[in-house]
Protein backbone atom coordinates (compact mmCIF):
# COMPACT_ATOMS: atom_id res chain seq x y z
CA UNK A 1 0.00 0.00 0.00
CA UNK A 2 1.30 3.44 -0.95
CA UNK A 3 2.18 5.47 2.18
CA UNK A 4 -0.35 8.21 2.91
CA UNK A 5 1.14 11.68 2.49
CA UNK A 6 0.07 13.47 5.65
CA UNK A 7 0.55 16.92 7.19
CA UNK A 8 -0.41 18.65 10.42
CA UNK A 9 -1.90 22.09 10.92
CA UNK A 10 -1.66 24.65 13.73
CA UNK A 11 0.07 22.41 16.32
CA UNK A 12 -1.76 24.19 19.13
CA UNK A 13 -3.86 21.26 20.33
CA UNK A 14 -2.89 19.36 23.45
CA UNK A 15 -2.71 16.12 21.49
CA UNK A 16 -0.23 17.47 18.94
CA UNK A 17 2.79 15.76 20.44
CA UNK A 18 0.93 12.42 20.56
CA UNK A 19 1.29 12.28 16.77
CA UNK A 20 5.02 12.85 16.54
CA UNK A 21 6.10 9.27 17.12
CA UNK A 22 3.27 7.69 15.12
CA UNK A 23 3.76 9.95 12.13
CA UNK A 24 7.49 9.29 12.15
CA UNK A 25 7.32 5.53 12.67
CA UNK A 26 4.15 4.28 10.97
CA UNK A 27 5.24 2.77 7.65
CA UNK A 28 1.83 3.53 6.19
CA UNK A 29 2.56 7.26 6.46
CA UNK A 30 4.80 9.76 4.77
CA UNK A 31 4.90 12.86 6.98
CA UNK A 32 5.24 15.69 4.49
CA UNK A 33 5.03 18.94 6.45
CA UNK A 34 3.51 20.94 9.28
CA UNK A 35 2.18 24.47 9.58
CA UNK A 36 2.33 26.23 12.93
CA UNK A 37 -0.10 28.81 14.26
CA UNK A 38 2.41 30.89 16.20
CA UNK A 39 6.08 31.24 17.10
CA UNK A 40 5.67 29.46 20.41
CA UNK A 41 4.35 26.18 18.97
CA UNK A 42 6.82 26.46 16.09
CA UNK A 43 9.71 26.53 18.54
CA UNK A 44 8.27 23.59 20.51
CA UNK A 45 7.86 21.60 17.30
CA UNK A 46 11.35 22.36 16.01
CA UNK A 47 12.78 21.33 19.37
CA UNK A 48 10.86 18.06 19.26
CA UNK A 49 11.00 16.84 15.66
CA UNK A 50 13.78 17.10 13.09
CA UNK A 51 13.59 16.88 9.33
CA UNK A 52 9.96 17.81 8.70
CA UNK A 53 9.38 21.08 6.79
CA UNK A 54 7.67 23.60 9.02
CA UNK A 55 5.61 26.49 7.61
CA UNK A 56 4.24 29.53 9.39
CA UNK A 57 1.30 29.73 7.02
CA UNK A 58 -1.01 26.81 6.27
CA UNK A 59 -1.80 28.03 2.75
CA UNK A 60 1.87 28.26 2.00
CA UNK A 61 2.26 24.68 3.17
CA UNK A 62 -0.63 23.41 1.08
CA UNK A 63 0.58 25.29 -2.01
CA UNK A 64 4.12 24.01 -1.55
CA UNK A 65 2.96 20.43 -1.09
CA UNK A 66 0.13 19.56 -3.49
CA UNK A 67 0.95 15.92 -2.79
CA UNK A 68 -0.62 16.15 0.70
CA UNK A 69 -3.49 13.64 0.91
CA UNK A 70 -4.55 14.10 4.52
CA UNK A 71 -4.17 16.60 7.32
CA UNK A 72 -4.35 16.32 11.09
CA UNK A 73 -6.14 19.45 12.28
CA UNK A 74 -4.22 19.90 15.51
CA UNK A 75 -5.87 23.23 16.21
CA UNK A 76 -8.17 25.04 18.59
CA UNK A 77 -11.86 24.24 18.16
CA UNK A 78 -12.65 27.67 16.73
CA UNK A 79 -10.40 26.99 13.72
CA UNK A 80 -11.84 23.65 12.67
CA UNK A 81 -14.53 24.70 10.18
CA UNK A 82 -12.25 27.12 8.36
CA UNK A 83 -9.48 24.54 8.11
CA UNK A 84 -11.89 21.82 7.02
CA UNK A 85 -13.03 24.04 4.15
CA UNK A 86 -9.41 24.71 3.26
CA UNK A 87 -8.75 20.98 3.07
CA UNK A 88 -12.00 20.17 1.29
CA UNK A 89 -11.25 22.63 -1.52
CA UNK A 90 -8.16 20.57 -2.24
CA UNK A 91 -9.69 17.14 -1.74
CA UNK A 92 -7.59 16.55 1.37
CA UNK A 93 -8.88 14.04 3.93
CA UNK A 94 -9.25 15.19 7.52
CA UNK A 95 -8.39 13.89 10.96
CA UNK A 96 -10.28 16.25 13.26
CA UNK A 97 -9.59 16.79 16.95
CA UNK A 98 -12.20 15.45 19.37
CA UNK A 99 -14.48 18.51 19.29
CA UNK A 100 -15.19 19.56 15.67
CA UNK A 101 -17.39 22.42 16.97
CA UNK A 102 -20.11 23.04 19.54
CA UNK A 103 -22.09 25.20 17.12
CA UNK A 104 -24.61 22.85 15.53
CA UNK A 105 -25.06 25.05 12.44
CA UNK A 106 -21.31 24.94 11.90
CA UNK A 107 -21.48 21.22 12.52
CA UNK A 108 -24.03 20.75 9.71
CA UNK A 109 -21.80 22.82 7.44
CA UNK A 110 -18.90 20.50 8.23
CA UNK A 111 -20.95 17.44 7.34
CA UNK A 112 -21.97 19.05 4.03
CA UNK A 113 -18.43 20.08 3.14
CA UNK A 114 -17.12 16.59 3.81
CA UNK A 115 -19.94 14.84 1.93
CA UNK A 116 -19.87 17.22 -1.05
CA UNK A 117 -16.19 16.56 -1.51
CA UNK A 118 -16.34 12.82 -0.79
CA UNK A 119 -13.74 13.07 1.96
CA UNK A 120 -12.87 10.92 4.92
CA UNK A 121 -13.29 12.96 8.10
CA UNK A 122 -12.37 10.94 11.15
CA UNK A 123 -12.80 12.31 14.66
CA UNK A 124 -9.94 11.70 17.02
CA UNK A 125 -11.46 9.68 19.89
CA UNK A 126 -8.46 7.58 20.69
CA UNK A 127 -9.99 5.57 23.53
CA UNK A 128 -11.41 3.19 20.92
CA UNK A 129 -7.84 2.04 20.24
CA UNK A 130 -7.06 1.32 23.90
CA UNK A 131 -6.59 -2.37 24.83
CA UNK A 132 -8.51 -2.09 28.11
CA UNK A 133 -11.48 -0.68 26.21
CA UNK A 134 -11.16 -3.55 23.72
CA UNK A 135 -11.41 -6.06 26.60
CA UNK A 136 -14.26 -4.11 28.18
CA UNK A 137 -16.25 -4.12 24.93
CA UNK A 138 -15.59 -7.82 24.46
CA UNK A 139 -16.59 -8.70 28.02
CA UNK A 140 -19.83 -6.74 27.84
CA UNK A 141 -20.66 -8.21 24.42
CA UNK A 142 -20.08 -11.72 25.78
CA UNK A 143 -22.67 -11.05 28.47
CA UNK A 144 -20.31 -11.42 31.42
CA UNK A 145 -22.25 -8.85 33.46
CA UNK A 146 -25.62 -9.39 31.79
CA UNK A 147 -27.77 -6.51 30.62
CA UNK A 148 -26.33 -3.10 31.39
CA UNK A 149 -28.10 -1.19 34.17
CA UNK A 150 -25.67 1.69 34.72
CA UNK A 151 -22.53 3.13 33.13
CA UNK A 152 -20.36 5.28 35.39
CA UNK A 153 -17.15 6.83 34.14
CA UNK A 154 -14.50 9.38 34.93
CA UNK A 155 -12.48 11.23 32.31
CA UNK A 156 -10.54 13.44 34.66
CA UNK A 157 -7.24 15.15 33.99
CA UNK A 158 -5.13 18.07 34.98
CA UNK A 159 -5.98 21.33 33.24
CA UNK A 160 -4.12 21.96 30.01
CA UNK A 161 -4.84 25.69 29.90
CA UNK A 162 -1.36 26.77 30.97
CA UNK A 163 0.33 24.79 28.18
CA UNK A 164 -2.43 25.21 25.60
CA UNK A 165 -3.85 28.65 26.37
CA UNK A 166 -6.69 28.53 23.82
CA UNK A 167 -8.42 25.98 26.04
CA UNK A 168 -8.82 28.73 28.62
CA UNK A 169 -10.42 31.12 26.13
CA UNK A 170 -14.19 30.53 25.79
CA UNK A 171 -14.32 31.83 22.21
CA UNK A 172 -11.62 29.40 21.08
CA UNK A 173 -12.71 26.39 23.08
CA UNK A 174 -16.52 26.64 23.09
CA UNK A 175 -16.73 28.90 20.04
CA UNK A 176 -18.29 31.88 21.76
CA UNK A 177 -18.58 33.50 25.18
CA UNK A 178 -21.61 32.08 27.00
CA UNK A 179 -22.16 32.47 30.72
CA UNK A 180 -22.23 29.10 32.50
CA UNK A 181 -25.32 30.17 34.49
CA UNK A 182 -26.99 33.30 35.85
CA UNK A 183 -25.03 34.97 38.62
CA UNK A 184 -21.85 32.99 37.85
CA UNK A 185 -18.74 34.69 36.50
CA UNK A 186 -17.60 31.62 34.59
CA UNK A 187 -18.16 30.75 30.93
CA UNK A 188 -18.65 27.58 28.90
CA UNK A 189 -15.53 26.09 27.37
CA UNK A 190 -13.61 24.41 30.19
CA UNK A 191 -13.21 20.83 31.34
CA UNK A 192 -16.30 19.55 29.56
CA UNK A 193 -14.92 20.66 26.18
CA UNK A 194 -11.78 18.63 26.85
CA UNK A 195 -13.49 15.34 27.64
CA UNK A 196 -15.98 13.95 25.10
CA UNK A 197 -14.68 10.37 25.34
CA UNK A 198 -17.05 9.03 27.99
CA UNK A 199 -20.06 10.69 26.32
CA UNK A 200 -19.10 8.78 23.17
CA UNK A 201 -18.17 5.52 24.84
CA UNK A 202 -21.49 5.02 26.60
CA UNK A 203 -23.23 5.21 23.21
CA UNK A 204 -20.94 2.53 21.79
CA UNK A 205 -21.18 0.22 24.78
CA UNK A 206 -24.96 0.43 25.24
CA UNK A 207 -25.89 0.81 21.56
CA UNK A 208 -28.36 3.39 22.81
CA UNK A 209 -28.61 7.15 22.88
CA UNK A 210 -29.20 9.90 25.40
CA UNK A 211 -32.72 10.36 26.75
CA UNK A 212 -32.14 12.69 29.72
CA UNK A 213 -29.11 14.64 30.96
CA UNK A 214 -28.70 16.50 34.27
CA UNK A 215 -25.54 18.33 35.34
CA UNK A 216 -24.20 20.62 38.01
CA UNK A 217 -21.09 22.74 38.07
CA UNK A 218 -19.03 22.86 41.28
CA UNK A 219 -16.82 25.67 42.55
CA UNK A 220 -13.62 25.86 40.51
CA UNK A 221 -10.49 24.42 42.04
CA UNK A 222 -8.67 26.95 39.83
CA UNK A 223 -10.52 30.17 40.69
CA UNK A 224 -8.38 32.20 38.27
CA UNK A 225 -9.58 30.55 35.07
CA UNK A 226 -12.78 31.87 33.52
CA UNK A 227 -14.25 28.50 32.50
CA UNK A 228 -15.66 25.58 34.49
CA UNK A 229 -13.16 23.03 35.77
CA UNK A 230 -15.34 20.78 38.00
CA UNK A 231 -18.70 19.37 36.98
CA UNK A 232 -20.82 16.25 37.42
CA UNK A 233 -23.27 14.70 34.98
CA UNK A 234 -25.95 12.06 35.49
CA UNK A 235 -28.81 10.87 33.30
CA UNK A 236 -30.52 8.09 31.43
CA UNK A 237 -30.14 6.47 28.01
CA UNK A 238 -33.12 5.53 25.85
CA UNK A 239 -32.62 1.84 26.73
CA UNK A 240 -33.00 2.65 30.46
CA UNK A 241 -29.29 2.56 31.33
CA UNK A 242 -28.50 5.29 33.83
CA UNK A 243 -25.13 6.99 33.88
CA UNK A 244 -22.80 9.13 35.94
CA UNK A 245 -20.04 10.92 34.05
CA UNK A 246 -17.26 13.07 35.47
CA UNK A 247 -15.43 15.10 32.81
CA UNK A 248 -13.60 17.42 35.24
CA UNK A 249 -10.12 18.86 35.37
CA UNK A 250 -9.91 17.26 38.83
CA UNK A 251 -6.14 16.66 38.98
CA UNK A 252 -4.12 19.69 40.04
CA UNK A 253 -1.07 20.63 37.98
CA UNK A 254 2.00 22.84 37.96
CA UNK A 255 1.45 25.64 35.48
CA UNK A 256 4.03 24.50 32.92
CA UNK A 257 4.21 26.11 29.48
CA UNK A 258 5.36 22.82 27.96
CA UNK A 259 4.06 19.53 29.41
CA UNK A 260 6.79 17.39 30.86
CA UNK A 261 8.22 15.91 34.06
CA UNK A 262 6.94 17.73 37.13
CA UNK A 263 3.58 18.60 35.58
CA UNK A 264 1.71 16.78 38.35
CA UNK A 265 0.75 18.27 41.71
CA UNK A 266 -1.72 15.43 42.30
CA UNK A 267 0.33 12.27 41.66
CA UNK A 268 -1.78 11.10 38.71
CA UNK A 269 -2.29 13.42 35.76
CA UNK A 270 -5.13 11.59 34.06
CA UNK A 271 -7.72 8.89 34.67
CA UNK A 272 -10.34 7.16 32.57
CA UNK A 273 -12.11 4.67 34.81
CA UNK A 274 -15.33 2.96 33.79
CA UNK A 275 -17.67 0.94 36.01
CA UNK A 276 -20.48 -0.87 34.27
CA UNK A 277 -23.16 -2.49 36.43
CA UNK A 278 -25.28 -5.20 34.89
CA UNK A 279 -28.00 -7.51 36.07
CA UNK A 280 -25.40 -10.30 36.48
CA UNK A 281 -22.52 -8.35 37.96
CA UNK A 282 -20.15 -5.41 37.74
CA UNK A 283 -17.16 -4.62 35.53
CA UNK A 284 -14.61 -2.07 36.78
CA UNK A 285 -11.96 -0.84 34.36
CA UNK A 286 -8.96 1.46 34.69
CA UNK A 287 -8.02 2.25 31.10
CA UNK A 288 -4.42 3.23 31.82
CA UNK A 289 -2.12 0.90 33.65
CA UNK A 290 -0.55 -0.93 35.33
CA UNK A 291 1.84 1.94 35.90
CA UNK A 292 5.08 2.65 37.73
CA UNK A 293 5.70 5.22 40.45
CA UNK A 294 8.54 7.47 41.52
CA UNK A 295 9.29 10.46 43.70
CA UNK A 296 12.29 11.75 41.82
CA UNK A 297 13.10 14.88 39.83
CA UNK A 298 12.11 17.58 39.36
CA UNK A 299 9.87 18.03 42.43
CA UNK A 300 10.47 14.88 44.53
CA UNK A 301 6.71 14.29 44.54
CA UNK A 302 5.21 10.82 44.42
CA UNK A 303 4.12 10.52 40.79
CA UNK A 304 2.32 8.01 38.61
CA UNK A 305 4.40 7.32 35.49
CA UNK A 306 2.17 5.92 32.77
CA UNK A 307 3.37 2.92 30.82
CA UNK A 308 1.04 2.98 27.84
CA UNK A 309 -0.06 5.72 25.49
CA UNK A 310 -0.23 3.87 22.17
CA UNK A 311 -3.81 4.71 21.21
CA UNK A 312 -2.67 6.86 18.30
CA UNK A 313 -1.16 3.83 16.52
CA UNK A 314 -4.54 2.14 16.08
CA UNK A 315 -6.22 5.44 15.37
CA UNK A 316 -3.85 6.27 12.51
CA UNK A 317 -4.03 2.71 11.17
CA UNK A 318 -7.79 3.06 10.92
CA UNK A 319 -7.49 6.51 9.32
CA UNK A 320 -5.19 5.19 6.58
CA UNK A 321 -7.44 2.18 6.03
CA UNK A 322 -10.49 4.43 5.72
CA UNK A 323 -8.81 6.58 3.09
CA UNK A 324 -7.17 3.83 1.08
CA UNK A 325 -10.21 1.55 1.14
CA UNK A 326 -12.92 4.22 1.03
CA UNK A 327 -14.41 3.26 4.41
CA UNK A 328 -16.48 5.32 6.82
CA UNK A 329 -14.63 6.02 10.08
CA UNK A 330 -15.98 4.47 13.28
CA UNK A 331 -16.15 7.99 14.69
CA UNK A 332 -17.39 10.09 11.80
CA UNK A 333 -19.04 13.50 11.88
CA UNK A 334 -22.60 12.16 11.71
CA UNK A 335 -22.08 9.63 14.51
CA UNK A 336 -20.30 12.16 16.70
CA UNK A 337 -23.04 14.77 16.34
CA UNK A 338 -25.20 13.18 19.04
CA UNK A 339 -22.24 13.16 21.44
CA UNK A 340 -21.73 16.88 20.89
CA UNK A 341 -25.46 17.49 21.36
CA UNK A 342 -25.32 15.64 24.68
CA UNK A 343 -22.37 17.80 25.78
CA UNK A 344 -24.32 20.92 24.82
CA UNK A 345 -27.19 19.51 26.90
CA UNK A 346 -24.83 19.37 29.89
CA UNK A 347 -24.26 23.11 29.56
CA UNK A 348 -27.97 23.72 29.13
CA UNK A 349 -28.76 21.70 32.26
CA UNK A 350 -26.17 23.63 34.26
CA UNK A 351 -27.69 26.90 33.06
CA UNK A 352 -31.32 25.97 33.74
CA UNK A 353 -30.95 23.71 36.79
CA UNK A 354 -33.19 21.19 35.05
CA UNK A 355 -32.74 17.89 33.27
CA UNK A 356 -32.58 18.17 29.48
CA UNK A 357 -34.80 15.64 27.75
CA UNK A 358 -34.03 14.51 24.18
CA UNK B 1 -26.07 -10.31 67.33
CA UNK B 2 -25.18 -11.98 70.68
CA UNK B 3 -21.49 -11.73 69.94
CA UNK B 4 -21.82 -8.05 69.08
CA UNK B 5 -23.83 -7.40 72.23
CA UNK B 6 -21.15 -9.09 74.32
CA UNK B 7 -18.46 -6.92 72.77
CA UNK B 8 -20.61 -3.83 73.29
CA UNK B 9 -21.23 -4.72 76.92
CA UNK B 10 -17.50 -5.30 77.37
CA UNK B 11 -16.74 -1.75 76.15
CA UNK B 12 -19.53 -0.21 78.22
CA UNK B 13 -18.27 -1.88 81.36
CA UNK B 14 -14.60 -1.21 80.68
CA UNK B 15 -15.21 2.51 80.20
CA UNK B 16 -17.84 2.78 82.95
CA UNK B 17 -20.71 3.86 80.74
CA UNK B 18 -23.95 3.79 82.72
CA UNK B 19 -26.38 3.29 79.83
CA UNK B 20 -27.00 -0.23 78.66
CA UNK B 21 -28.06 -0.06 74.98
CA UNK B 22 -29.38 -3.25 73.41
CA UNK B 23 -28.62 -4.07 69.79
CA UNK B 24 -31.85 -5.07 68.01
CA UNK B 25 -30.17 -5.70 64.64
CA UNK B 26 -27.40 -4.14 62.56
CA UNK B 27 -29.52 -1.03 61.94
CA UNK B 28 -31.15 -0.31 65.32
CA UNK B 29 -30.52 -0.34 69.05
CA UNK B 30 -32.72 0.50 71.99
CA UNK B 31 -32.48 2.08 75.40
CA UNK B 32 -35.52 1.09 77.42
CA UNK B 33 -38.50 1.59 75.16
CA UNK B 34 -36.76 4.04 72.84
CA UNK B 35 -35.27 2.86 69.54
CA UNK B 36 -32.43 4.60 67.74
CA UNK B 37 -30.79 4.06 64.35
CA UNK B 38 -27.23 2.74 64.13
CA UNK B 39 -25.20 5.10 61.94
CA UNK B 40 -22.15 2.88 61.91
CA UNK B 41 -20.46 4.75 59.04
CA UNK B 42 -20.03 7.68 61.42
CA UNK B 43 -17.58 5.61 63.46
CA UNK B 44 -15.61 4.19 60.54
CA UNK B 45 -12.16 5.58 61.16
CA UNK B 46 -11.57 6.36 57.50
CA UNK B 47 -14.56 8.70 57.44
CA UNK B 48 -13.51 10.32 60.69
CA UNK B 49 -10.08 10.98 59.20
CA UNK B 50 -11.59 12.29 55.95
CA UNK B 51 -13.80 14.58 58.05
CA UNK B 52 -10.74 15.83 59.90
CA UNK B 53 -8.75 16.38 56.70
CA UNK B 54 -11.63 18.34 55.18
CA UNK B 55 -12.34 20.45 58.25
CA UNK B 56 -9.01 20.96 60.03
CA UNK B 57 -7.41 23.02 57.27
CA UNK B 58 -5.56 20.21 55.52
CA UNK B 59 -7.76 20.71 52.45
CA UNK B 60 -8.72 24.22 51.43
CA UNK B 61 -11.71 25.20 49.32
CA UNK B 62 -13.67 22.00 48.84
CA UNK B 63 -15.32 21.72 45.43
CA UNK B 64 -16.61 18.18 45.01
CA UNK B 65 -17.22 14.98 46.97
CA UNK B 66 -17.58 11.79 44.94
CA UNK B 67 -18.71 8.49 46.40
CA UNK B 68 -19.41 5.12 44.86
CA UNK B 69 -20.61 1.96 46.59
CA UNK B 70 -21.31 -1.48 45.15
CA UNK B 71 -23.04 -3.99 47.46
CA UNK B 72 -24.72 -7.39 47.42
CA UNK B 73 -27.67 -7.96 45.10
CA UNK B 74 -30.21 -8.26 47.89
CA UNK B 75 -29.44 -4.83 49.38
CA UNK B 76 -31.82 -1.87 49.11
CA UNK B 77 -30.21 0.85 46.98
CA UNK B 78 -32.06 3.61 48.83
CA UNK B 79 -30.75 2.34 52.18
CA UNK B 80 -27.29 2.56 50.64
CA UNK B 81 -28.11 6.07 49.44
CA UNK B 82 -29.06 6.97 53.04
CA UNK B 83 -25.61 5.83 54.15
CA UNK B 84 -23.76 7.71 51.42
CA UNK B 85 -25.70 10.94 51.90
CA UNK B 86 -24.94 10.86 55.61
CA UNK B 87 -21.27 10.15 54.91
CA UNK B 88 -21.20 13.26 52.69
CA UNK B 89 -22.87 15.31 55.44
CA UNK B 90 -20.51 13.93 58.05
CA UNK B 91 -17.28 14.30 56.08
CA UNK B 92 -18.14 17.74 54.73
CA UNK B 93 -19.92 18.89 57.92
CA UNK B 94 -22.46 20.56 55.68
CA UNK B 95 -26.15 20.18 54.91
CA UNK B 96 -27.56 19.28 51.50
CA UNK B 97 -29.67 21.80 49.58
CA UNK B 98 -30.98 19.72 46.68
CA UNK B 99 -30.99 16.22 45.23
CA UNK B 100 -31.39 14.76 41.74
CA UNK B 101 -31.60 11.00 41.21
CA UNK B 102 -31.87 8.51 38.37
CA UNK B 103 -32.52 4.88 39.33
CA UNK B 104 -32.81 1.68 37.32
CA UNK B 105 -33.72 -1.41 39.32
CA UNK B 106 -30.64 -2.31 41.33
CA UNK B 107 -28.64 0.83 40.49
CA UNK B 108 -28.89 4.51 41.31
CA UNK B 109 -26.94 7.70 40.55
CA UNK B 110 -27.40 10.97 42.41
CA UNK B 111 -26.11 14.52 42.46
CA UNK B 112 -26.60 16.53 45.64
CA UNK B 113 -25.75 20.16 46.11
CA UNK B 114 -24.42 21.09 49.54
CA UNK B 115 -23.85 24.37 51.33
CA UNK B 116 -21.13 26.49 49.63
CA UNK B 117 -22.33 24.95 46.32
CA UNK B 118 -20.18 21.86 46.89
CA UNK B 119 -21.38 19.15 44.51
CA UNK B 120 -21.71 15.57 45.77
CA UNK B 121 -21.97 12.68 43.34
CA UNK B 122 -23.18 9.31 44.60
CA UNK B 123 -23.13 6.09 42.56
CA UNK B 124 -24.84 2.99 44.01
CA UNK B 125 -25.14 -0.52 42.61
CA UNK B 126 -26.45 -3.73 44.19
CA UNK B 127 -24.82 -6.28 41.92
CA UNK B 128 -22.44 -8.36 44.04
CA UNK B 129 -22.90 -12.00 44.94
CA UNK B 130 -23.92 -12.83 48.48
CA UNK B 131 -20.95 -12.60 50.81
CA UNK B 132 -18.91 -10.25 48.61
CA UNK B 133 -17.40 -7.33 50.49
CA UNK B 134 -18.73 -3.92 49.35
CA UNK B 135 -16.54 -2.05 46.87
CA UNK B 136 -16.49 1.64 47.63
CA UNK B 137 -14.63 4.88 47.15
CA UNK B 138 -14.99 8.27 48.81
CA UNK B 139 -13.07 11.22 47.44
CA UNK B 140 -13.03 14.92 48.25
CA UNK B 141 -11.48 17.32 45.75
CA UNK B 142 -10.54 20.84 46.80
CA UNK B 143 -8.68 23.87 45.53
CA UNK B 144 -5.82 22.75 47.69
CA UNK B 145 -5.61 19.01 47.97
CA UNK B 146 -7.55 15.83 47.35
CA UNK B 147 -8.46 13.24 49.99
CA UNK B 148 -9.59 9.70 49.29
CA UNK B 149 -10.13 6.40 51.09
CA UNK B 150 -8.35 4.32 48.46
CA UNK B 151 -4.83 4.72 47.21
CA UNK B 152 -4.00 6.67 44.05
CA UNK B 153 -4.10 4.68 40.81
CA UNK B 154 -6.17 1.81 42.20
CA UNK B 155 -9.80 0.78 41.92
CA UNK B 156 -10.25 -1.16 45.15
CA UNK B 157 -9.29 -0.84 48.80
CA UNK B 158 -6.21 -2.71 49.94
CA UNK B 159 -6.42 -5.43 52.58
CA UNK B 160 -3.96 -5.72 55.46
CA UNK B 161 -3.05 -9.38 55.01
CA UNK B 162 -3.04 -11.63 51.96
CA UNK B 163 -2.40 -15.36 52.32
CA UNK B 164 -1.69 -17.24 49.11
CA UNK B 165 -1.89 -20.96 49.68
CA UNK B 166 -4.37 -23.76 49.37
CA UNK B 167 -7.14 -21.28 50.10
CA UNK B 168 -6.41 -17.72 49.10
CA UNK B 169 -7.35 -15.57 52.08
CA UNK B 170 -7.26 -11.91 53.03
CA UNK B 171 -7.85 -10.05 56.26
CA UNK B 172 -8.37 -6.47 57.35
CA UNK B 173 -8.36 -6.06 61.14
CA UNK B 174 -8.82 -2.55 62.40
CA UNK B 175 -9.63 -2.73 66.12
CA UNK B 176 -7.55 -4.54 68.75
CA UNK B 177 -10.17 -4.25 71.49
CA UNK B 178 -12.79 -5.77 69.22
CA UNK B 179 -10.44 -8.22 67.49
CA UNK B 180 -12.36 -11.05 65.87
CA UNK B 181 -15.31 -8.99 64.68
CA UNK B 182 -15.64 -8.12 61.03
CA UNK B 183 -15.03 -4.58 59.74
CA UNK B 184 -18.76 -3.83 59.60
CA UNK B 185 -19.45 -5.43 62.99
CA UNK B 186 -16.75 -3.32 64.62
CA UNK B 187 -18.33 -0.15 63.28
CA UNK B 188 -21.76 -1.12 64.60
CA UNK B 189 -20.45 -1.83 68.09
CA UNK B 190 -18.27 1.28 68.14
CA UNK B 191 -21.13 3.47 66.95
CA UNK B 192 -23.54 2.39 69.66
CA UNK B 193 -20.77 2.59 72.26
CA UNK B 194 -19.81 6.17 71.31
CA UNK B 195 -23.44 7.31 71.20
CA UNK B 196 -24.02 5.93 74.70
CA UNK B 197 -20.73 7.16 76.11
CA UNK B 198 -21.18 10.68 74.71
CA UNK B 199 -24.96 10.88 75.22
CA UNK B 200 -25.49 11.59 71.51
CA UNK B 201 -29.02 10.18 71.31
CA UNK B 202 -30.69 13.43 70.26
CA UNK B 203 -28.10 14.03 67.56
CA UNK B 204 -28.62 10.54 66.17
CA UNK B 205 -32.35 11.15 65.85
CA UNK B 206 -31.76 14.56 64.32
CA UNK B 207 -29.39 13.17 61.70
CA UNK B 208 -31.77 10.32 60.98
CA UNK B 209 -34.64 12.72 60.36
CA UNK B 210 -32.59 14.93 58.03
CA UNK B 211 -31.21 12.03 55.99
CA UNK B 212 -34.56 10.22 55.83
CA UNK B 213 -36.09 13.39 54.43
CA UNK B 214 -33.34 13.59 51.80
CA UNK B 215 -33.92 9.97 50.80
CA UNK B 216 -37.63 10.66 50.40
CA UNK B 217 -36.77 13.64 48.18
CA UNK B 218 -34.41 11.39 46.25
CA UNK B 219 -37.20 8.89 45.59
CA UNK B 220 -39.44 11.74 44.50
CA UNK B 221 -36.75 13.01 42.13
CA UNK B 222 -36.27 9.55 40.62
CA UNK B 223 -39.99 9.45 39.87
CA UNK B 224 -40.38 13.00 38.60
CA UNK B 225 -37.09 13.28 36.70
CA UNK B 226 -36.54 16.68 38.29
CA UNK B 227 -34.23 18.07 40.95
CA UNK B 228 -35.82 18.29 44.39
CA UNK B 229 -34.90 21.18 46.68
CA UNK B 230 -34.79 20.88 50.48
CA UNK B 231 -37.38 23.26 52.00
Amino acid sequence: MKPLKIAMMSMTHGHTRKYYQTLMENPKLDWVAVSTANDEVKEIFLNSVKGIPCYEDELEMLDAHPEIEAVVLASENSEHLRQMKLCAERGIHILSMKIPTFDMEEYEEMIKVVEDNNLVCQIELEMHYNPVIARLKESVAEGKIGNIKSFNATNITLSPVWAFPWQGVPEKSYGKRVSIKDGDSRFRGGALCDHPHIFDMIRHITGSDFESVYAEVAPNIRPDIEEEDMLSVIGRMKDGTIFSLDPSWAKMEERLKVPGPGWEVFPKRMEVNITINGDKGTLMADCFGPNVYHNGCPNDRYTVQYTYFDEWIGLIDEFVDNIRNNKTPLINLKWHKRTIEAMNAVYESIATGKAVKF
Amino acid sequence: MNNLQQKLDFLLEKYSVEDRPVLKNDKEFSIGDKTYPVLSHRTERKFTELKNIVNNGTLEGVSVMRTSRIVEKNKDIYEELYREIDICRYVLQREMKSVMVYDNGNVLNAILSAEDDIVCTIEIAATLNEGDIPKEKHEVIAKRGTACDIVVDSQLRQDSIYIFGENNEKYTDVDFELYGLSYDEINIVRNVFFISRDNEYDNVLKNHTIVSNLVELAKKSAKSGEREVVR
